[in-house]
């Protein structure tokens, strides 16, 4: 991805767009008891058009602009975001894309690691209640709706960050010259 | 060159890493601080308008859940329903005998009786957090609205939960679900009382602990706040405010305290997942 000034402020509209949606729409509506979560499907689709480095920063600012949204003490949701952003992105550095399905069984995985990572820090900070065995239903159900809701999201921040991205040319084929009179 | 780029990611990495741990380090348990104060002036706003514009949406998906849950609920509500009438008529003749029981005792004025100097203003959720770790939500009032930390918060059908910090045009409002919150409770008619407490991740039930187990609590038994005031402090919230309904009775023993003591699962009367409009309860006396 080139990143020139006007990319840098596209992604930061598109994070704190994602951001707000979160908040005012995905927080607030339940399917089977679960709400979604978008976000760290959306780090993981920057990270994977961006790279490491890109989805790491994204993955840090998304979880520092909910923080101070949300009034909650502030890292929390940088240090697990900025992680997600940033082994997302070295997946894409490593392996190639073949698969379509591929961007939405990443935000799938990462958005289970990114709440069990919600959940670590949860526990290292200290909880004060105990833990219900719903929690699993919980984690696994996000991930569900990150699969789902991921592909789509792939797609449209792919054509917001379009101009940025380095596309190879498609190689096509050239038809072998034929000789005269064959 | 390459090697230059993979520092200069690492070097970024690391710098993130640290930054993360920095603001964990001075802002956890903190509350809210003046960067968090401003961003939620600026963009409180903004979630108000979008929470507004979304409304709609929200609705129809609710609506799917909804439906599925209907068809669950129909029979037990049904069941609910007619209990409910009983106690309609027994609740009015109670509340006759009971308004001539205080002015018998000359209870009005008493602490008990605080919930009256309350102001309850009128609140709608803007923002609710995202992981179920966390169990808050913010609402579009603050303090120009003369809401204060620790405020109680209503829905109609009971207590929601209390204001765990407050900017000058929301609130940050911290549910009975939250890991942190304990509520002082008392269940009625036994008045046996104790601390009612969230299980994490189940927004369904709550745990009141504490109780002293030679005493019986029902399944269907209403909990509501004790709302203690003693030596001069008094707990955040008043008497009376309806919490749950017991749904299970369980009694745990302490190996190292030699001693039993009774949980009990608790229904929460609110729909803690489902808030739009709420009330805080500003005034009144707080410990």
């Amino acid at each position: 991805m080139i990143l020139t000034p006007k990319m840098v402020a596209r992604i930061a509209l598109i994070g704190m767009v994602g951001v707000l949606l979160q908040l005012s729409f995905f927080s607030q509506v339940e399917l089977f008891h679960v709400s979604p979560d978008i976000l760290p499907a959306l780090v993981v689709c920057l990270a994977l058009l961006g790279g490491s480095l890109t989805g790491a920063v994204a993955g840090f600012s998304i979880g520092f602009f909910l923080d101070c949204l949300l009034v909650e003490a502030l890292g929390v949701s940088s240090l697990v975001l900025l992680s997600v952003g940033y082994l997302a992105g070295l997946f894409r550095e490593r392996f190639e894309i073949h698969n379509s399905l591929l961007p939405a069984l990443l935000c799938m995985g990462f958005t289970l690691g990114a709440e069990l990572g919600f959940g670590l820090i949860q526990l290292l900070l200290g909880l004060d209640a105990p833990v219900s065995v719903l929690i699993i239903r919980d984690l696994l159900l996000k991930s569900v709706y990150a699969f789902f809701l991921g592909w789509p999201l792939y797609l449209l921040v792919r054509r917001a960050l379009r101009p940025a991205l380095v596309e190879e040319p498609k190689v096509r084929r050239r038809r072998r010259p034929k000789a005269l009179g064959v | 060159m390459y090697r230059k780029q993979v520092r200069r990611r690492r070097a970024v990495l690391a710098l993130l890493i640290v930054g993360s741990f920095v603001l964990l380090t001075i802002t956890y348990g903190q509350g809210s601080n003046g960067l968090q104060r401003g961003v939620s002036t600026i963009f409180s706003p903004v979630q108000g308008v979008a929470d507004r514009a979304l409304k709609p949406a929200r609705d129809l998906v609710d609506w799917f859940d909804k439906t599925f849950d209907a068809r669950g609920e129909n029979g037990r509500l049904k069941s609910e329903l007619a209990k409910t009438r009983e106690q309609a008529v027994a609740g009015q003749e109670a509340l006759q005998e009971n308004a001539q029981l205080r002015k018998l005792v000359k209870l009005d004025g008493s602490p008990a009786l605080a919930a009256s100097a309350y102001q309850p203003v009128a609140a709608r959720v803007i923002a609710r957090s995202p992981t179920v770790w966390r169990s808050s939500v913010n609402i579009d009032v603050g303090s120009g609205d003369g809401v204060h930390v620790n405020d109680p918060v209503i829905s109609g059908a009971g207590l929601i939960g209390r204001i765990a910090s407050v900017e000058p045009g929301s609130s940050q409002v911290m549910l009975l679900t939250d890991h942190e919150s304990a509520v002082s409770a008392k269940v009625v008619p036994s008045g046996v009382q104790g601390v009612v407490k969230p299980e994490v991740g189940d927004p369904e039930t709550l745990i009141l602990d504490f109780i002293d187990s030679t005493k019986r609590v029902h399944g269907g038994q209403t909990v509501v706040t004790a709302g203690w005031c003693a030596q001069g402090l008094c707990s955040f919230f008043p008497p009376g405010l309806p919490l749950g309904e017991v749904t299970k009775t369980s009694v745990i023993e302490q190996a190292i305290e030699q001693e039993a003591t009774e949980q009990v699962d608790v229904r929460p009367f609110a729909d803690l997942r489902n808030l739009d409009l709420v009330q805080v309860l500003t005034g009144g006396s707080r410990g």
